[in-house]
């Protein structure tokens, strides 16, 4: 298992990635289950504290204890970002396969539009639709999914493209078979590979994107905890304790950088030709 | 090189055009009304004085004529005024894109100093454990959240050096050592970022070019390997470099909203921040029209820059 997990490049970088990711989803999952401190609990003994026998990564500014609010925060920054990319998956997958199966013309316009929205930086749209909607978990996830849509399409797109001319399927179209069936039994199963890498990496631009929204303020609100939120409060006090927020902040750090090391690694083992 | 260039400006307007009016009718469309906001509690909950405010700023107006007389006046150079401050929005900007542009560029600067050497060790060194250090710096700086590599910087600088301010702005007219040490953290922290995609594209090109003919006869011939890279390879392996940075260049102004906010620099994602708080319309259409602009100002120096370097780019077929 070690033996085939180990990359070209990665060395041991892969399984590493994969078990510390395991570990912060079980945490996340099994969080309520461990027996962790009240998250919300305020010790006004303890205020932004390094780690002591009693909080083991130390307390927040108002005395909450920093384990348990990391690992309410890891359910809020994964459920955030796993839905985000299912619905973007969802959106992007249907519009870039539909666009690929209208005719030249509607092709040519739509993926236009597309492009636009693809290349726009999209922290920005999101900042202003939460600022007026304000941030709970659902508008999180529909902001974050939608603008993550088009880069779906975007690839999806291409590469039906090439499926529907592949000499097998132009063949089954000549015999009779509908689009419908086509997109179903040829193109979707042939673009499982391309769906799965722009997922992973998806996953983590979505992750960075919650964060960066929550550190401004404009997530979930508080005292439901996210990484970025926390990062974003205890900023303030790093003069005064630099600890608490290294908590939430190198979290975020390493959780991302796995989800890249295993993006980059499902994207060598499941499609060699596309080497950037 | 004239027609290239005709043709890229005119897809760069369209952009913007489209751009700007869906962002126009989003906003509009989106909850949340201004006037309740700027009137407060008590005035805000009087429907007369709400309808006369709503008057006086033209929002009771339908929407497409809301946008004609905005989109005329933007034909004039003029942007509206403040909801909060009653100021011209064109003033602020005019104030604030030069700060924006300074992080970026600076920022920009940074990630090529780093990353470029960074990504020709990774591809020099493969296999090798500088090589593999080279990939592991650039991934990290790739995966940090910008305001980690940022607290990780005043960490280090502020706080336990003591050699640069952790925050805020000083203007150069005013004190221009001052103003050069405030900008220090701020661009190391979105150059050190971004430094991650350059090398990861360096590395790749280049690993690329140096199994190209040409560079295989450079070697055969007798030249050593580091002048093969330095002069045959490197030149043509940029050219995906440059490229890279037009189609990031949203990562790299997504981060300063980030950026600013960290470093209370008051750029022109800063103002979008407190004016999406503030429901303040013009300032919002006018600061999301200025960083749209300078995004697709990017965009467009970088395709010009890549015609310059790669002629083929410049045939319409390309």
């Amino acid at each position: 298992m070690i033996a085939f997990l180990r990359n070209r490049t990665g060395g041991l970088s892969v399984p590493i990635a994969l078990g510390f990711l395991t570990l912060v989803v079980l945490a996340a999952v099994f969080g309520p289950a461990l027996g962790l401190l009240d998250p919300y609990q305020i010790d006004a003994a303890n205020l932004l504290s390094s780690p002591t026998a009693q909080h083991w990564l130390g307390t927040d500014e108002l005395g909450r204890d920093l384990l348990s609010r990391a690992v309410y925060g890891a359910r809020v920054s994964l459920t955030v970002a796993a839905a985000a990319v299912l619905l973007a998956g969802l959106l992007g997958v249907t519009v870039g396969v539909g666009v690929a199966f209208l005719g030249r013309r509607a092709e040519a316009a739509a993926i236009r539009v597309v492009d636009v929205f693809v290349s726009l930086p999209e922290i920005f749209v999101a900042l202003v639709v939460l600022a007026f909607i304000g941030g709970n978990l659902p508008t999180l996830v529909a902001t974050i999914g939608i603008l993550y849509a088009p880069q779906f399409a975007r690839v999806t797109w291409g590469v039906a493209r090439g499926i529907r001319a592949r000499e097998h399927v132009l063949a089954a179209s000549s015999l009779g078979a509908g689009n419908g069936w086509i997109i179903w039994h040829e193109v979707l199963p042939n673009m499982r590979s391309i769906i799965a890498v722009q997922a992973s990496f998806t996953f983590s631009f979505a992750m960075l994107l919650e964060a960066g929204l929550s550190f401004l303020g404009l997530g979930v609100r508080p005292p439901v905890p996210s990484w970025g939120q926390m990062v974003g409060s205890l900023k303030d006090y790093l003069f005064t304790n630099p600890w608490p927020v290294l908590v939430p902040a190198l979290a975020l750090f390493f959780t991302v950088l796995a989800v890249n090391v295993l993006g980059d690694w499902l994207q060598d083992v499941l499609n060699p030709e596309l080497q950037q | 090189m004239l027609p290239f260039l005709v043709r890229r400006l005119l897809s760069a307007i369209v952009t913007l055009a489209l751009a700007t009016g869906v962002v126009f009718i989003a906003i509009h469309l989106l909850p949340g009304d201004p006037v309740a906001i700027m009137l407060g509690d008590q005035a805000g909950s009087d429907p007369v004085a709400v309808a006369r405010v709503r008057a006086q700023l033209g929002l009771d107006l339908p929407l497409g004529t809301q946008f004609t007389h905005w989109a005329g006046a933007l034909a004039h150079g003029d942007l509206g005024v403040s909801l909060r401050t009653g100021e011209p929005v064109v003033d602020e900007l005019m104030r604030r894109i030069p700060r924006s542009l300074e992080l970026i560029g600076a920022g920009l600067l940074v990630a090529v100093l780093f990353g470029v050497p960074l990504g020709v060790i990774a591809a020099r060194a493969r296999g090798r454990l500088a090589g593999l250090a080279a990939s592991v710096l650039a991934v990290a700086g790739f995966s940090a959240p910008v305001f980690v590599l940022g607290i990780l910087l005043v960490l280090v600088f502020s706080l336990g050096l003591g050699w640069l301010p952790s925050s805020g702005f000083v203007p150069f007219a005013d004190d221009p050592v001052q103003h050069c040490l405030s900008l220090v953290l701020p661009a190391l922290t979105i150059g050190l970022n971004f430094m991650g995609v350059i090398a990861r594209m360096t590395r790749a090109s280049l690993a690329d070019v140096m199994g190209r003919d040409y560079v295989k006869l450079a070697r055969a011939k007798g030249l050593p390997r580091g002048k093969a890279i330095f002069r045959h390879a490197l030149p043509n392996a940029l050219v995906p470099v440059i490229a890279i940075v037009g189609i990031r260049a949203g990562n790299l102004l997504g981060g300063t909203v980030i950026i600013e906010a960290l470093f209370d620099w008051p750029g022109l994602s800063s103002l979008l921040v407190s004016a999406a708080f503030s429901r303040d319309y013009p300032v919002i259409q006018g600061a999301l029209l200025a960083i749209f602009a300078i995004f697709i100002l990017i965009s467009l120096v970088i395709d010009l820059a890549q015609g310059l370097v790669d002629p083929r780019i410049r045939r319409p077929s390309a």
